[in-house]
């Protein structure tokens, strides 16, 4: 073999030395179009043998130098490669089919790519070009609105923020539902640290028969991720920039200085059962103060974001490789928050001999995030996005002397909240990851039929987030004379992944077959160090030099897993028509309980092509109709390494005592948890019915997909009897159930010189707890003082996940039912809530915790989206819709808002009385009123007071989340500069958004430790509409 | 040209197949490091004190078990020293107490079951000090769940662990069989006094909680009264131990200051200190001097106790403020006096004020050990002795203030063996009030329905025991549940 290598070498040598004898140089120029006669740019001319090549122009148009009898190779994607040898002739038109149609697309799928037509399972692809249209280069967001059955939710609009991505519902309560991401065939990575830039294509596994193959770590569904090459060709380099301006979608209605005081008044004035109380403002000081502070605006800031991108791509017949690099630089709109990225990136690929090829992909991401902390990892009362729209108006943001306004103490607003200015100016945050991830692969070609692949895969990441707040915030106040508190996370996370794969495949007469067999081994390991420290003798070196601070408290942690897996795969097509797929994998990992270490995965599914049966495939408008049909077993092994295990653990708060006596205590170590070596993975069982349809040669698509999963052994705290000493035990009880429908439909009305592609999606998921393991209910999240809200989410056998239980809010007693309001002790002007039950389940005539029911669910009916992408000749505008019906959003911010001497909320302008009886916002009815109305109070609502559903809103929205208008520069100039193209655009995001909800956003959830916890508001940080002008070029 | 093909391609396979092998050699067990499983830990002193120092946590928290219990109501419904009386007793009412016990003994019984298996590592009598400890522990969790409940599972180092091995009740017998062996091995193992360690468990307080179970078994429900003399056997070693550090206090407004913490006359307590603080201490006083009047006492209580410097010590009666005037309780809005023991002067302003409290809380008195004699000498003769009468009488005298006093006179030899007994009660009943003891009186003498006729509607003999916890039972189908009380 290296013989005939070197014969080849010699030849070409020859040629190369004797060109100008064979033949003379010339020009060539010429064009390629399609079918239609639409000349097609970017088309890859390549000088056969060489590396020399071009690319066609906006017009189709190529020029290269080449002699007669040399080939041109013309190639792209999605049309059938063209070999042109060249003639006398210095002219070529070419015109280019496309590659069978749009059926032999490749897609991937787990452990391996397929032709479109011979997909058995329901997958979702993106385009990548569509992850490139938001400002914020995030590929997690720019999945919303793009899939039919993959929900994104923005649960905060912080730089950096996070999503919440769900796949066909949610199966687990304590397993995590995060769908599992892969990164070029590396499993376990974060899709809001890549580059969009970097992808070639983006593929979603919904169902059974599509994330079997990934086992235990299939049931929420796959996102596969691949990331590009160069082409064979001219090197091609691109560079982006993007500057845009953030601001606040929408502000709160909030009152005035003048309203807010003179309300003020009005409540305080109510206390006058010992005669009138003293007012905080007198008249004159009312009316004097005006307009006053706007809090909103003294946090929030209009702020800027850009990002460059660069990459450079290309290849011969044996080597291609990409290169690129990302920075993105995020001010946040909240004042003193900020987030920048950069990625790297190269990727090559390389025949090294006829049968072995070898590729090697390096990416790092280093982020740096500065967001001052909000929703629950935060004291409320320093949280500036839930203070400042509850601090007066008349309260300016620094006092006479210039120091942060305090509060005052004088029996009316937030008194014990701190300066919202404070808060978010005086902490310091800094949140940083370094995230390294390399694989490589061998691909051989053993054999004819037969391939084998191995691939290795390490990621690692480092996280170090700091937090300080120093002496002039809340939580930095001194303590015996020594200011500020922050402290120091420290981690690092090891994976590394080795997967082998072994493939067969062969096509006789009408049978075609591919058999994969495989095995896989993933280590991840854990360590973290945590320091809390407070009470610095110098503010200013705070968390750079802990030897300062009084009093330190160190934890420090760390944790292995460890997967086995065999797994095969049969795809097996007859003539064409009928298609069969069945995969299995035996997972064996180390978090399950000793006796349960292996899971068996299977999967099976059907295809029929009913439009390659003689009876339709001459038909002439109907170009695609497949039925689909699948089942299979997917786990989630969501299970913290070991929980199987007994522990013997501390916890100085609750074990520490003083055996000794005197004055300090001695270390407790208590025994906190049971070994259960039962333990197990979460198994889901999923159904799912499936039909594509494409019309007229593929100008109209549509796919429609019904699925049924079933969720069994979900982890759940099971409770213990008490003489076991321990409270509870992780075990695989309860169960829960999704259902659904999917549609999707796309096309191109239009194409041509004016084109018009469009695609909408709208998915419909139906979720219940089926079994809770023999608990009724179990209650979820903590609640935070002060709201009157002591528990407000539960999970109930029979209900959705999530449920909100209270009291039924019915408005407020009207003038005209004053006897009806006296029988349960209250006066008109006053709550009225629904008298459900009492212990014997009719309604008793006392509201009390009896009458509490569920009163609202945060999940929606459906969610849709909407993409159109018009272009006319060098002009191209797309936008997208994206919304969701039917969810529901827990203010809890209003409670405060909303309080009588409490809040700021402009509602309160609107309470009732008796002139405006038509208000959901209660009286301010005085003590004297009340006491001599002696009524008999039957209203005891308990510690979770204000859990009613007036707080519960509607917040169903649909919002034009992107919009965009580009253009490409003219021919005759790129050509000038040597340019491919240029195009210059202008895009909005999170333009408007059509809603009933009053908060900043109907898509937020400030509590997000548990899928159950979803949907209430407190505090969290808007998203913000930002203004983006760019431009890209590339030559 | 063929066989080097075919040669160099099966040894590429061979190559990679060797090296997948290879780098397959992590295997599935899971061997933490960050914390620790139960069969590798207490293999030193120091391992097994922590699980020891934990199981004290369990029952004794600021807020929670036995913290706090009188405001949770646990003897509240009870105990005729205290407000809100009623003998409805729901089912749910000591389940927190139930748990925490048995996660004390979880804890306990871990350590004895290392040293049993000889996993434990130092020198002979540092093991048998931890284990004197433990026993001393486990004795005690096991006597508060007999009296609170009745016969209870029975969970030793010698049994499986709990969550894999139900168990049925142990009889009360056997219960006390076990509380009993504890405590005499107990007594023979630990030192009479830590020196630097004030707080640890000693040689008499074993005692001291031995005669405390031998008094109580000679009582309801076990009426096994062979114990009487088990009891005056056992106190009487402590009173005549010439090396006993305890003794009474003989001013007794110095019985619960601070400095008297860890002083003669206190033998055990649940501990508390500044880092590790007590549950509040306005639980304990009226709303008008700052207090919550969580655990106030009661007008009947403070009625029926004649005047005597320990009342004024450890019942507050009446307020003076800020003007100097005098407000009685009877004027309070609570309209009952307040146990004084656990606050001022007894604590700092400073910890009222930030609602905290570095106080013990004692569970073994030296006068218990007095008066456990002279009951058991009395009960023993079938009178009064005149041992029997000195015992007590030294509790009287330091209450009086040394003094006569015609309101409260000593006991004589006069009296029958009923009267002596009714006195050693009443006797119990004043000089340890508040510390548990009252409720478990009333249990043991049978006389719930006899001391607040105001409770006498809702009695019913099945008030003398808890109900067993609703789960345990709906658990463990070997539990049965006490009479009167529902099952699930």
């Amino acid at each position: 073999m290296k013989m005939n290598y070197f014969k080849i070498l010699i030849a070409l040598l020859l040629v190369f030395c004797f060109q100008p004898i064979l033949g003379q140089q010339k020009t060539i120029t010429g064009k390629v179009t399609d079918a239609n006669n639409t000349p097609i740019p970017g088309v890859n001319v390549l000088l056969q043998g060489t590396n020399q090549g071009t690319q066609t122009d906006f017009d189709g148009e190529f020029t290269i130098v080449a002699n007669s009898g040399d080939v041109l190779i013309f190639s792209y994607l999605g049309l059938s490669a063209e070999n042109v040898t060249i003639g006398m002739d210095s002219t070529i038109s070419l015109v280019m089919e496309e590659e069978a149609g749009l059926l032999d697309e490749v897609i991937l799928v787990g452990y391996g790519s397929q032709k479109k037509s011979d997909i058995t399972g329901s997958i979702s692809s993106v385009k990548s070009a569509d992850l490139l249209v938001l400002p914020t280069q995030r590929v997690d967001q720019s999945l919303q609105g793009r899939a039919a059955g993959v929900s994104v939710l923005n649960t905060d609009g912080a730089p950096g923020g996070n999503t919440r991505i769900r796949i066909r519902g949610m199966n687990s309560i304590l397993g995590g539902n995060e769908a599992l991401i892969v990164i070029d065939g590396v499993q376990g990575g974060k899709l809001e640290n890549l580059n969009p830039d970097d992808i070639e294509s983006i593929e979603i596994l919904k169902d059974a028969s599509a994330t079997a193959i990934y086992g235990s770590k299939g049931a929420n569904g796959v996102v596969l991720v691949s990331t590009k090459l160069g082409n064979t060709g001219k090197p091609i380099v691109t560079y982006s920039y993007n500057y845009g301006l953030q601001s606040i979608t929408r502000e709160l209605d909030l009152m005035n200085a003048t309203e807010y005081t003179s309300t003020v008044n009005a409540a305080i004035a109510t206390n006058n059962q010992n005669g009138p109380p003293n007012l905080p403002f007198t008249d004159a000081e009312i009316a004097s103060f005006g307009e006053g502070t706007n809090w909103q605006d003294a946090i929030f800031e209009t702020a800027p974001i850009q990002n460059h991108q660069f990459s450079v791509g290309g290849g011969t017949e044996n080597v291609k490789y990409f290169f690129s690099t990302g920075f993105i630089d995020q001010d946040g709109i909240l004042l003193n928050t900020n987030f920048k990225r950069i990625n790297f990136r190269s990727n090559i690929s390389a025949n090294i001999s006829k049968r072995i090829k070898v590729g090697l992909n390096l990416a790092m991401v280093e982020s740096k995030g500065s967001v001052t902390p909000f929703g629950e990892d935060v004291t409320f009362l320093g949280n500036s996005i839930l203070v400042a729209p509850r601090w007066g108006a008349h309260l300016p943001v620094y006092d006479e002397n210039g120091n942060y306004t305090k509060h005052p103490v004088e029996g009316y607003g937030p008194q014990d909240t701190w300066n919202p200015v404070a808060s978010a100016l005086e902490t310091s945050t800094e949140n940083f990851s370094l995230d390294n991830l390399i694989n490589g692969f061998v691909d051989i070609q053993i054999i004819d039929n037969l391939s084998f692949k191995a691939t290795v895969g390490r990621n690692v990441v480092e996280t170090n987030n700091r937090v300080y707040y120093n002496g002039l915030t809340m939580q930095g106040l001194p303590v015996n004379g020594k200011p500020g508190n922050g402290s120091i996370f420290d981690s690092r996370l090891e994976f590394w992944q080795n997967s082998n794969l072994l493939t067969y495949s062969n096509e006789f007469e009408k049978h075609r077959v591919e058999v994969t067999g495989a095995f896989e081994q993933q280590v991840q390991n854990t360590i973290f160090n945590n320091i809390e420290a407070s009470q610095f003798t110098v503010d200013a070196t705070a968390l750079d030099d802990l030897a300062g601070a009084d009093f330190i408290i160190n934890t420090s942690g760390a944790s292995k897993r460890v997967l086995k897996s065999y797994f095969g795969r049969l795809n097996y097509a007859f003539d064409d028509k009928y298609i069969l797929t069945a995969t299995i994998r035996a997972d064996g990992s180390s978090v399950f309980g000793e006796n349960n270490k292996w899971g068996y995965f299977p999967s099976t599914a059907l295809a029929w092509r009913v439009s390659e049966e003689n009876f339709l495939k001459e038909s002439s408008w109907l170009s695609t109709l497949k039925l689909r049909a699948s089942w299979g077993i997917t786990g989630n092994q969501g299970i913290p390494p070991f929980t199987s295990l007994a522990s013997v653990s501390s916890d100085p708060g609750r074990y520490n005592y003083p055996f000794d006596g005197g004055d300090g205590v001695n270390l407790g170590l208590a025994i906190t948890g049971a070994a259960n070596p039962d333990l197990k993975w979460e198994t889901t069982e999923q159904l799912n019915f499936g039909v594509d349809l494409s019309f007229f040669n593929s100008r109209l698509n549509s796919t429609v997909d019904i699925y049924y999963k079933d969720t069994d052994d979900l982890l759940l705290n099971r409770i213990l009897p008490g003489y076991t000493g321990l409270s509870s035990i992780t075990d695989n009880v309860g169960s829960t159930e999704n259902n659904g429908v999917e549609i999707s439909i796309s096309g191109d009305p239009f194409v041509g010189k004016f084109s018009w592609n469009t695609a909408f999606n709208v998915s419909w998921n139906n979720n219940s707890v089926v079994d809770l393991g023999g608990d009724e209910r179990i209650q979820f999240g903590g609640s935070l003082g002060g709201y009157g809200v002591n528990s407000l989410t539960f999970l109930e056998a029979g209900e959705s996940f999530g449920s909100w239980y209270g009291y039924e809010f019915l408005g407020i007693w009207s003038e005209n039912e004053r006897s009806q309001a006296a029988e349960f002790g209250q006066l008109p002007g006053d709550q009225k809530f629904k008298d459900v039950s009492g212990p014997d389940g009719i309604p008793d005539g006392r509201i009390d915790t009896s009458d509490i029911a569920v009163i609202g669910n945060a999940l929606p009916d459906f969610i849709y989206g909407w993409n159109n992408a018009f272009k006319f000749n060098n002009i191209d505008l797309s936008f997208l819709f994206q919304g969701s019906h039917g969810n529901e959003v827990f203010n809890q911010g209003r409670i405060r808002m909303e309080a009588p001497g409490d809040g700021a909320s402009s509602r309160l302008l609107d309470r009732w009385t008796p002139e405006n009886q038509d208000t959901d916002i209660p009286a301010f009815i005085d003590a004297r009123t009340r006491l001599d109305a002696n009524l008999t109070n039957m209203v005891s609502l308990g510690s979770s007071q204000n859990a009613t559903s007036r707080f519960v809103e509607d917040a169903s929205y649909l919002r034009l989340k992107n919009i965009m208008l580009g253009f490409n520069f003219p021919d005759e100039l790129t050509k000038k500069f040597k340019l491919n193209s240029l195009r210059t655009f202008i895009s909005a995001t999170n333009v408007f958004t059509i809603t009933d909800y009053t908060g900043y956003d109907p898509e937020v959830s400030s509590f997000n430790g548990n899928d159950a916890q979803v949907g209430v508001d407190l505090g969290n940080y808007p998203i913000a509409k930002t203004i983006s002008i760019g431009l890209q070029v590339s030559f | 040209m063929k066989k080097n093909k075919y040669a160099l391609q099966r040894i590429k396979v061979v190559c990679l197949c060797f090296a997948s092998v290879l780098l397959s050699c992590e295997n599935l067990e899971e061997n933490p490091t960050s914390f620790i499983s139960p069969n590798n830990f207490y293999q030193t002193i120091g391992q097994g004190e922590t699980a020891l120092a934990a199981s004290l946590s369990a029952i004794w928290n600021e807020w929670s078990n036995y913290g706090y219990s009188y405001g949770y109501q646990f003897f509240k419904h009870a105990d005729d020293q205290m407000n809100y009386r009623d003998l409805i007793i729901p089912a749910d009412k000591g389940d927190y107490l139930w748990r925490g016990h048995y996660t004390a003994l979880l804890n306990i019984n871990a350590v004895l079951k290392s040293i049993r298996e000889n996993r434990m590592e130092g020198e002979q009598e540092e093991i048998d000090i931890l284990v004197g400890q433990a026993k001393f522990l486990r004795a005690y969790n096991y006597f508060m769940l007999v009296r609170l409940f009745g016969g209870v599972p029975l969970y030793t180092d010698e049994n499986e662990d709990p969550t894999s091995n139900p168990l049925a009740r142990s009889s009360i017998s056997e219960v006390y069989d076990l509380i009993t062996s504890d405590l005499i091995e107990a007594q023979s193992k630990l030192p009479v006094q830590w020196p630097d360690k004030p707080g640890r468990i000693t040689k008499y307080a074993a005692s001291t909680l031995l005669a405390k179970v031998y008094i109580t078994m000679a009582t309801a429900p076990l009426n096994a009264t062979e114990n009487y003399a088990n009891a005056r056997d056992v106190a009487l070693t402590i009173i005549n131990a010439g090396d006993s550090p305890y003794g009474l206090q003989e001013n007794v407004h110095d019985v619960f200051k601070k400095e008297n913490k860890f002083g003669k006359e206190m033998i055990w307590s649940f501990q508390s200190n500044s880092e590790d603080v007590q549950t509040s201490a306005n639980i304990w006083g009226p709303g008008e001097m700052g207090g919550w009047s969580d655990c106030i006492s009661n007008a009947f209580f403070e009625e029926s106790w004649p005047e005597q410097p320990r009342k004024e010590a450890y019942l507050l009666t009446e307020l003076v403020l800020d003007d100097g005037s005098i407000l009685p309780y009877q004027e309070w809005g609570a309209q009952s006096p307040a146990c004084k023991k656990y606050m001022m002067p007894y604590i700092t302003i400073e910890e009222w004020n930030s609602y905290v409290s570095y106080a013990n809380f004692p569970i073994l008195r030296y006068p218990e050990v007095l008066l456990i004699f002279a009951e058991a000498e009395n009960m023993v003769n079938n009178g009064p002795t005149q041992a029997a009468v000195e015992a007590i009488n030294q509790v009287i005298d330091r209450a009086n203030g040394w003094e006569e006093n015609p309101n409260y006179p000593r006991v004589t030899l006069a009296m029958s063996a009923e009267e002596f007994d009714d006195a050693v009660i009443r006797e119990r009943n004043f000089e340890l009030c508040f510390e548990f003891d009252r409720y478990f009186d009333l249990i043991r003498k049978r006389i719930l329905d006899v001391v607040n006729p105001e409770t006498i509607e809702n009695f019913s003999e099945d008030d003398y025991l808890f109900p067993i916890p609703q789960l345990d039972l709906a658990e463990n189908p070997l539990l049965t549940q006490n009479p009167g009380y529902p099952s699930p």
